[in-house]
């Protein structure tokens, strides 16, 4: 049987909440999820910057090598220096957090710079973004990366400038997109008409009032790409060098004794990778669907 | 008539179309005169240059060659003030046989120095209204945020809860109900009316002396767009604000304005009083304005079962606007005493009784002027 039930609600008035899509579950699930990495990796940020670890990460025990989990207090287990991996995790976070902020930083502040002068004034600006944005889609993006390492040095910040300027043409031209889509709408024209001065149109009714949220999902979604960009590099040897820890050159350091059954030392930083991206993945979609997608004009 | 409030001499504002090559004469040679607590309202069809007139004369025309020439004085505070002042030097035109051939702009500089002229004008005393009032506000903010941002920009209400109090007011008197929850609606949450209100609460907020209503009542419904013509005939009655009110609607113009000013093709047709220049039995009449007259429902064409009049041809074209009278191709009105003089140059705006003006040959005054 289905029942039928009247929201009590004054008549005739607006619900804003209805005017809204519901929300849909799924996207509340990874938005959850999303937000509940964000947290596990700051807090884990923070215990590493003050070095509140568990363990020492530096501490070899040879008698104790590619330990399993919950061996003589190792709660992850040992590496194949006996170092203590729970700790080598969380220190592994700094590889790539201040040097992800700095890219999404460079990405969202360069691709909103980009984009409202496409935006705004169109023509060429628009058609240089445009090349701009096809020249990095045909050239690989590791491949630059490591042409800037080879250039430069081997420094994980080099390489997230990199990473920050290939992302800025996708932001520039969503915002592009958003400001076209806005001056359809005479608010900005009337905004102007009312007095208001040019800066604080464009920036908080263009930029913050309108596109933060694009700006949030595109940060967020640009922290994936960062996290997953240090790792390979870090993987391939061309990041964050031993003895310090990444999870890259765990999961590298861990793969010679993959085959030899010890294959903890080198899963649980995948792991860790997997259900990092994931997180950040998901939150960027669902706070796209909760935010952007569905939202009702 | 009182002293002027604003004054638009010989404006023109061109914009280019590059695919003719060519300038598009939106406005072309505008003179009016606002005087202070009157309501000017200009008619005439789309692409008659009556919305430019005002987008020019708010200094929002940034596009194309813009505004190229003229003067828009401004009377405020005892002084007198044009915002075109100094514009010329950034703008180089070539002229031949008073046609522009070419100009050369430098935008940047114009832009700034119109910036700099329309600092603390824009808003502050000319305030505007726009059509689709909905789209006009941001739809992410709500109205009382939206109202403080003006307040709190152009009166001395800084503060965060005098400005609020002063926002709720200005709901109340645009008539929106219940101001103090409406203060927290978005755009979307609102109805096209209630945005309109809304709209002119913002605009005479920051008490303007001239309030530019640019089409208020255009994308509205029916029986809304009485009700926003309603409320601006009781604000401008409790404010005595000075409206230039901009429709193609002659019963709005009709029904708020003192002073009517008819435009065709970028000019000035005919201007006068409104109920001289609507009177039904009016002798004297430019043959446009009488179409326009003619086009509109009434009561009385419904009576007599006659039918409404279409305007006989098409809108004119401004880029290859003709020598001689630019509604000599339509109009209905052509004797051949006249018709070498309407072909062949244009008629000047002639006064055929006191503050009553008309462009066209078939009046002797115009013939003297």
């Amino acid at each position: 049987m289905r029942r039928y039930v009247q929201t009590p609600g004054s008549i005739g008035e607006f619900s804003e909440l209805a005017l809204r899509q519901r929300a849909e579950p799924l996207d509340l699930v990874y938005v959850g999820y999303g937000l509940l990495v964000v947290a596990v990796v700051v807090a884990s940020y923070m215990l590493g910057a003050f070095g509140w670890l568990p363990d020492d990460p530096q501490a070899m025990n040879v008698g104790l090598i590619n330990a399993a989990p919950f061996t003589s207090g190792h709660v992850l287990g040992t590496d194949f220096l006996g170092r203590d991996l729970q700790a080598r995790l969380i220190l592994g976070i700094q590889a790539y957090f201040l040097p992800g902020l700095l890219a999404i930083t460079i990405s969202v502040v360069g691709g909103s710079i980009l984009g409202i002068l496409a935006g705004y004034r169109g023509g060429w600006f628009d058609t240089i973004i445009t090349y701009f944005d096809n020249l990095l889609d045909s050239f690989p993006r590791l491949v630059l990366i490591l042409l800037v390492i080879a250039a430069f040095k081997a420094d994980i910040y080099y390489v997230m400038v990199v990473v920050g300027i290939t992302g800025m043409p996708v932001i520039a031209n969503l915002i592009a997109g958003k400001i076209a889509f806005l001056r359809q709408k005479s608010f900005v024209e009337a905004a102007h008409a009312l007095g208001l001065p040019a800066h604080t149109v464009i920036l908080k009714h263009i930029l913050w009032l309108n596109c933060r949220a694009l700006l949030v999902i595109q940060a967020t979604l640009g922290m994936a790409e960062a996290i997953l960009v240090e790792t390979s590099l870090s993987y391939l040897g061309f990041g964050v060098q031993e003895p310090t820890p990444s999870w890259g050159n765990m999961v590298q350091a861990g793969a010679n004794y993959f085959l030899q059954g010890n294959f903890w030392p080198s899963t649980a930083p995948a792991l860790a990778i997997l259900a990092t991206i994931l997180g950040f993945q998901l939150l960027g979609d669902g706070l796209n669907n909760l935010l952007e997608g569905k939202r009702r004009r | 008539m009182d002293a002027p409030l604003l004054a638009i001499e010989n404006l023109r504002t061109y914009f280019y179309s590059r695919a003719k090559r060519a300038f598009i004469r939106s406005v072309d040679g505008v003179s009016l005169e606002v005087a202070r607590g009157e309501t000017l309202g200009i008619v005439g069809e789309s692409g008659s240059g009556k919305s430019v007139t005002a987008l020019s004369a708010a200094g929002l025309v940034t596009a194309g060659p813009g505004v190229i020439s003229g003067r828009i004085d401004l009377y405020s505070n005892g002084a007198r003030r044009n915002l075109l002042d100094g514009l010329e030097n950034y703008a180089r035109i070539r002229e031949r046989d008073g046609r522009v051939m070419e100009v050369e702009k430098d935008e940047r500089g114009w832009r700034k120095r119109s910036e700099t002229l329309m600092a603390g004008v824009r808003g502050k005393e000319i305030a505007m209204i726009f059509q689709n009032p909905r789209s006009a506000l941001n739809p992410y903010s709500t109205i009382g945020k939206q109202l403080m941002e003006t307040i709190r920009l152009h009166t001395k209400l800084k503060g965060e809860s005098e400005a609020k109090e002063r926002a709720i007011h200005w709901l109340e008197r645009v008539r929106i109900d219940s101001p103090r929850l409406r203060f927290d609606n978005f755009p979307f949450g609102m109805s096209g009316g209630m945005c309109q209100r809304a709209m002119i609460a913002m605009a005479l907020s920051a008490e303007p002396s001239l309030l530019i209503a640019d089409e208020p009542t255009t994308g509205l419904d029916v029986t809304i767009q009485s009700r926003i013509v309603d409320l601006l005939a009781q604000l401008k009655a409790e404010t005595g604000i000075t409206t230039l009110l901009i429709s193609h609607d002659i019963s709005v113009i009709q029904r708020l304005s003192d002073r009517i000013a008819v435009m065709y093709g970028g000019t000035v047709v005919e201007t006068g009083r409104a109920a001289e220049v609507l009177a039904p039995e009016a002798k004297v009449r430019h043959p446009y304005t009488t179409a326009l007259l003619a086009s509109i429902p009434s009561a009385e064409t419904i009576r007599r079962k006659s039918y409404l009049q279409a305007i006989e041809g098409e809108v004119l074209d401004t880029i290859e606007v003709p020598r001689g009278c630019r509604f000599y191709g339509r109009c209905n009105r052509v004797t051949e005493a006249i018709r070498e003089n309407c072909a062949g140059s244009e008629p000047p705006l002639g006064e055929v009784a006191t503050g009553h003006k008309v462009r066209c040959w078939l009046y002797p005054a115009t013939g003297k002027a």
